[in-house]
């Protein structure tokens, strides 16, 4: 069965590689294989129902919901403004603020593409008003939403937990150094440049001016406290958490600061559901040709053959990253995490790597295959809201990709970076 | 000839999927918050867990076909669109037969597991285990219709070649 499934793995690649829709080829493989194998076929509706029953699972289009609606409660304002009045006043003031609104909008939101679309529009305008190249600027606000899936809450990160049976919360807390980390490693590379590209600030307007715009935009910023406060303190779950903060973002859209329009409501809601089919269709399909990998014997073999070939897991995990670098540039985030996670977790383990580490690594290489060519999804959306070719972006992402690529060789050689807060929050 | 007898009632299918999708993800919030509420008050629901669950695959579903509906299913394309027209239309048709297959094939085998869970409760709440599979069967059917269509649409050259991503 190995080899046949090996046989089958080669036929969908080129499939895949066709351009057949993703959950098309891969429920296509998993039924070729249980009818070859003389294997019952209802089996595989039954394993892509089993990979929606599971409760982890429901926080998935719960953040995505909520991302929605902080969206379309335009709230990215009050948090710009903040952002702004903070690290402003340095050199290169519009493109840090940029990037922390991005941490912040991070703590949010769970995708980069939700991140960079949410908070881009206002974020390159206000860089462009101050003279900054306009390529410049698109590509500093697409290499900030990559800490978007980083910092929790995280989509990638559920669907990895879900799919490689780690906890969500450990996976979450263990985003938020790397991801605090890419926006200090941004902000360094702006300050390398801003001299020499001219960026500037705005001056320091004063501690009332941060006192006033943190007023403002007061229960926009609490939102990743209530989320993350939630969920470590044990009130709930990270599923729970997206719950409450759904409501709260609602609340806030209508209650407090009366930005959303409720007749947007329902188009907001089918709008979660397609992205909710469009993700879960993969993980369905993911789950019946995962439960064919693991009968086939696909993991036990390639994991001791990897374990022969590399003999530490340092090198194990620059094979990963190079793997991972290269796979990100083609295909889609959570289609990649969700074939190679049977293939490469089991592996991980058996080289002794922490899973939440692992997950992390994982998930920071194919969220850089978003702001890279051929198949950047973030640049495509930044240079849509920019205004400026992909051609261009292409080019001006390449040096903001250099801090973002020395986080993710940190998180590969010291593992406290990713396994210290959630060992210190969530003991196990 | 029969796409104006069709299209009326397309329209209502897609917008009767729109409005399940609006009460399936409702009902999940709901199901979600009131299991956080009855936590707080010590007076914890016990079936809030399962029911989230059964909304879960009903909504997953529901997406799918609507994700369907406007085309915008993943696909990777930067190989398909380096191929002659001619290459690339007929690689089109060939990839919505697939779809169409597939679709066939879930709804088949959903069917079964229909019939098969049709006796068996759910452990929380006193429905059947079908429900968990009917809604499969649901996309199933809609997902080898619209390949369906799509496979005539490219025969009958009402397209040329595949549409962008919308």
């Amino acid at each position: 069965m190995t080899t046949l499934m090996f046989e089958i793995g080669g036929v969908w690649l080129l499939a895949v590689l066709a351009g057949f829709p993703l959950f098309a080829s891969i429920g296509l493989a998993a039924f070729a294989f249980v009818a070859l194998g003389g294997v019952s076929s209802a089996i595989v509706p039954q394993k892509m129902v089993q990979a929606m029953n599971s409760f982890p699972i429901v926080a998935a289009p719960l953040f995505i919901l909520m991302g929605n609606i902080l969206a379309a409660a335009k709230l990215t304002d009050r948090i710009v403004a903040f952002a702004s009045s903070i690290v402003g006043a340095l050199r290169g003031g519009y493109a840090h603020a940029s990037i922390v609104t991005s941490m912040i909008f991070a703590g949010m939101v769970g995708s980069a593409v939700a991140d960079a679309a949410g908070s881009g529009a206002i974020e390159i305008r206000s860089m462009r008003q101050a003279g900054y190249k306009p390529e410049t600027a698109a590509a500093i606000t697409a290499a900030a939403a990559t800490i978007g899936p980083i910092i929790p809450p995280s989509l990638p990160m559920v669907i990895y937990g879900v799919t490689a049976d780690v906890s969500v919360g450990r996976l979450f807390l263990g985003g938020i150094v790397p991801g605090v980390l890419m926006g200090l490693a941004l902000m360094a590379m702006v300050m390398l440049v801003a001299k020499r590209e001219g960026m500037v600030g705005h001056g320091f307007e004063g501690f009332a001016n941060i006192a006033r715009t943190f007023k403002d935009g007061f229960f926009a910023l609490m939102a990743p406290v209530i989320l993350l406060g939630g969920m470590f303190s044990g009130y709930f779950t990270p599923t729970e958490a997206a719950g409450v903060a759904c409501v709260y973002a609602l609340a806030m859209g209508l209650f407090i600061y009366r930005t959303f329009d409720i007749a947007k409501l329902p188009e907001i809601l089918v709008e979660t559901a397609e992205t909710t089919g469009l993700v879960m269709v993969l993980v369905m399909t993911a789950g019946a040709l995962g439960w064919c990998m693991s009968i086939s014997r696909v993991p036990q073999t390639i994991t001791p053959a990897l374990v022969a070939a590399i003999d530490h897991p340092l090198m194990f995990l620059l094979v990963c990253n190079l793997l991972l670098l290269l796979v990100g540039c083609f295909m889609e985030t959570l289609a990649a995490l969700l074939i190679l996670i049977p293939i490469l977790a089991p592996a991980a383990q058996s080289f002794g790597v922490d899973p939440v580490q692992f997950g992390l690594i994982m998930i920071f290489n194919l969220i850089l295959g978003t702001v890279h060519p051929p198949i950047g999804v973030v640049l495509f959306v930044v240079s849509r809201i920019a205004g400026v070719s992909f051609e261009k972006m292409s080019r001006a992402i390449l040096p903001w990709l250099v801090p973002l690529l020395i986080v993710l060789a940190a998180i590969t050689v010291w593992p406290p970076l990713t396994t210290w807060l959630p060992g210190l929050l969530m003991p196990r | 000839m029969i796409a104006p007898l069709v299209a009326p009632l397309v329209a209502v299918c897609d917008r009767l999927v729109r409005l399940l999708a609006i009460v399936g993800i409702s009902a999940l919030l709901g199901a979600v918050i009131l299991g956080v509420l009855s936590r707080a008050w010590n007076d914890p629901l016990i079936w809030t867990d399962e029911l989230s669950r059964f909304l879960m695959v009903w909504l997953a579903c529901l997406g799918w076909i609507l994700a369907g509906r406007k085309r915008i299913h993943i696909r990777i394309r930067f190989f398909q669109n380096m191929l002659p027209p001619r290459l690339r239309h007929g690689s089109e048709i060939a990839m919505q037969a697939s779809v169409l297959l597939l679709g066939a094939l879930i709804f088949w085998f959903s069917l079964i597991l229909i019939e098969r869970n049709a006796d068996l409760e759910a452990t929380m709440m006193p429905i059947s285990m079908a429900w968990m599979f009917a809604p499969m069967a649901l996309a199933g059917f809609a997902t080898a219709l619209q390949g369906l269509s799509e496979v005539v649409e490219l025969l009958s050259g009402a397209r040329s070649e595949d549409r962008p991503v919308a």
